[in-house]
Formats: C-alpha cells, sequence, structure tokens
C-alpha cells in the first residue's frame, strides 16, 4: 500500500540522508515509524525545541554528514534565530521537512497565524521553500508517492548542492488521514 | 581565574580537538588564546554552541570535541542538557565559563549569581561527570580526568568553570562561510 509518508522516506534516503533531527508531529510519526520499520541505517535524532534541532544538524553537517531537520510549521517559529544566525548566514545546506498547520483543512485557530506565514517568513530570512503539490498527489496512489519522493529529493539535493538550506512543505491536505 | 585564563588552558589541552565557541565573549576569548583552523566561532545562534557541538560529536565518533559556553547561552538552551544526557556522547565536552553574568551585553547577573546550578542540572538530566570548577588546578584536574587527550572517556563530560569576567579586547574575523570552510577542511570532511 503507497502512503506520503513512503514517499518523504524515499526522497530523504535518496538524497543521501542518513541524520533526521526531530521535534515530534502527528504526522511525521508515520515518517518517523517508517524509518525505525524499513531505514535501519537512518539515524532518528530526538531534540527537546526546533531551534536545538537546528543546531544539532549544523553540527552534523561540519562533521561532513547531510543532515535533515524534521517539524511541525508551528515549531518553525522557535527556529528563526537559529535559522537566520547560524544556518543562513554560515551556508549550512539541510533538507527542512515542515509538516504544515494552518493551512487547509485545519480546525484549530491558534495554529493559522503562523502556519499562514511560514513560506513568507522562510523566504524573508533566505531560506528556499518548495511546497508538495496535494492536488496532483492525491488522485493516484501510486504516483502520489513518487511524487512525494521525487520532491524531496529534489529539495535535498538541491540545498546540499547549492550551499543553502531548503525547505518542504507538507501540506495538511497531503497529511492530513 | 579570569575566563581568559580558563580558555587559554583549555585550548592548551584542546590537542586535536575541535572546539565550537559561544558567541561574544568565549568565542573572542578562544580567539585570543589562538586561532586554529579546528576552532569554530558562532557570531549568532545564542544557545546553540553545545548543539553544534553535539551534532559535531555524533558526526565524528572519533573526534574530540569541546565546546565553550556561556552560563547566559546554556540557560537559553536547558533542553540541550537533556538531549546530551538521552544521547551521551562520550566525545563531548562541554565547558561552561560561569561569569555569574551576560558579559557580552554589559554585565546584567544571571540566575547562576543568585545560586543557579547548572551541573546539578546536568547531572539531573544524566550527565553524572558534571561538576563545578572554582580553580586553575580544579580545572586541569577535571581536563585531565575527562580522557579528552586520549578519547578514553565512556560518557560526555560537563564542566562549569566559575570564572572572573576578564573582558576581551580582540574578536575572530567575522567571514562565516570562509570559517566554516576552514573548519570542515581541518576536520578532513571538506565541502565538495
Amino acid at each position: 500500500m503507497t502512503h506520503w509518508s513512503a514517499g518523504v522516506c524515499d526522497g530523504v534516503y535518496a538524497a543521501g540522508v542518513r541524520d533526521v533531527v526531530y521535534v515530534p508531529d502527528n504526522p511525521l510519526s508515520h515518517v518517523l515509524a517508517r524509518f525505525e520499520r524499513s531505514f535501519r541505517d537512518v539515524s532518528l535524532i530526538l531534540a527537546m525545541r526546533e531551534e536545538e534541532a537546528f543546531g544539532i544538524a549544523a553540527g552534523l553537517y561540519l562533521g561532513g554528514r547531510r543532515p535533515a531537520v524534521m517539524l511541525q510549521s508551528s515549531g518553525l517559529g522557535n527556529s528563526i534565530n537559529a535559522l537566520a544566525t547560524l544556518v543562513v548566514p554560515y551556508r549550512i545546506p539541510m533538507l527542512i521537512v515542515v509538516s504544515m498547520r494552518g493551512d487547509e483543512g485545519e480546525w484549530n485557530s491558534a495554529q493559522v497565524p503562523m502556519g499562514r506565514a511560514v513560506p513568507g517568513i522562510l523566504a524573508a530570512i533566505g531560506v528556499v521553500s518548495d511546497t508538495i503539490d496535494a492536488c496532483q498527489t492525491v488522485s493516484d496512489g501510486v504516483r502520489h508517492q513518487q511524487i512525494v519522493s521525487d520532491t524531496v529529493r529534489g529539495t535535498a539535493l538541491s540545498s546540499f548542492e547549492t550551499k543553502i538550506p531548503r525547505a518542504c512543505l507538507l501540506p495538511k491536505r497531503l497529511t492530513a488521514p | 581565574m579570569t575566563r581568559l585564563e580558563a580558555t587559554r588552558i583549555v585550548a592548551a589541552f584542546a590537542g586535536d580537538a575541535a572546539v565550537v565557541a559561544s558567541l561574544g565573549h568565549p568565542a573572542y576569548d578562544l580567539f585570543a588564546a589562538g586561532d586554529r583552523p579546528r576552532n569554530f566561532y558562532t557570531w549568532g545562534s545564542m544557545g546553540l554552541a553545545s548543539s553544534i557541538g553535539l551534532g559535531l560529536a555524533l558526526a565524528q565518533p572519533a573526534l574530540r570535541v569541546i565546546v565553550l559556553d556561556g552560563d547566559g547561552s546554556l540557560l537559553m538552551n536547558l533542553g540541550s542538557l537533556a538531549t546530551i544526557g538521552l544521547l551521551q556522547p562520550p566525545n563531548l565536552t562541554v565547558i561552561v565559563m560561569d561569569n555569574e553574568e551576560y558579559g557580552t551585553t554589559g554585565g546584567q547577573a544571571t540566575p547562576t549569581a543568585k545560586g543557579a546550578d547548572l551541573a546539578a542540572a546536568a547531572r539531573a538530566m544524566r550527565i553524572e561527570t558534571a561538576v563545578t570548577v572554582r580553580t586553575e588546578d580544579e580545572l586541569i584536574a577535571r581536563l585531565n580526568a575527562s580522557g579528552n587527550a586520549g578519547l578514553s572517556a565512556e560518557r560526555p563530560t560537563i564542566i562549569v568553570a566559575k570564572v572572573i569576567e576578564s573582558r576581551p579586547t580582540v574578536k575572530p574575523p567575522n567571514d562565516c562561510v570562509a570559517m566554516k570552510v576552514r573548519f570542515m577542511a581541518a576536520l578532513g570532511c571538506p565541502e565538495c
């Protein structure tokens, strides 16, 4: 059975990422569980807070690894200083996977302001972001997984090749059960 | 002991270790103690020096990683103690230069001035080696005991060094990208 989370795992792995620093999030739990089950050489590193996750990921990169950070859009609000004063000015590439809240289908009003601000904030501090096209992905299961995988992989490879941190946004329409 | 004196002791001890310094005065003192390609000076991201050091220690298990943190900085990222305690990287040493003030921003007192105990906080997060040192001899003894030089340590080390603010007079270069490139090349993992 295909699932968007399999596409994320495939894309992350295909880009050579073996270290995933994360702060827990409900949709991302599917990704983390799949990594644990099927990608035993991927290290999953829990951070207490999102800005800490970016610090750990920066250290991993300095040590020659290709890190990814996974977090919820609300937690991106905890990360701006780490991004704007460390990751961006030192040009430390990494894949940033953002599980979106506040977009189409959101029920929690407290998630809306940050969620809708995410692309603008990222652009303002110099982090490029790509959004998985949920309209394309939901219609066909197999293609769906492939599109997710291709987007995540492409985001990651662009980051590592350009030395610019880059985010892949997972819209709620993609990750909703 | 002043922070600069303590930093000189750590620098003399560092050998081939990578040294990551927290922004402001800890980084300035590391530069004053002796610039080297394996020094990484942060110019922002207050609180994250120990997190950067943790990531580096995980990436390079055969590399000794020393972090020069500040009390104010560590207080901004206390969760880092929990993460280090969880992962127990044996090649990581965090030295907290505890001057009991925010030295870089004008000397406002931190909670450690009233007795907040960062070594106790670290021990509570399962970093059992955490101790406070107050003299140069104690710092040297603790560094020697930590197995830093020979990678013989089995657990992460935290040393809270009570220091007197020493008003740095020099700063490292602030070309962040150039410093990153130099640091990674020195560690044997050059950017491609």
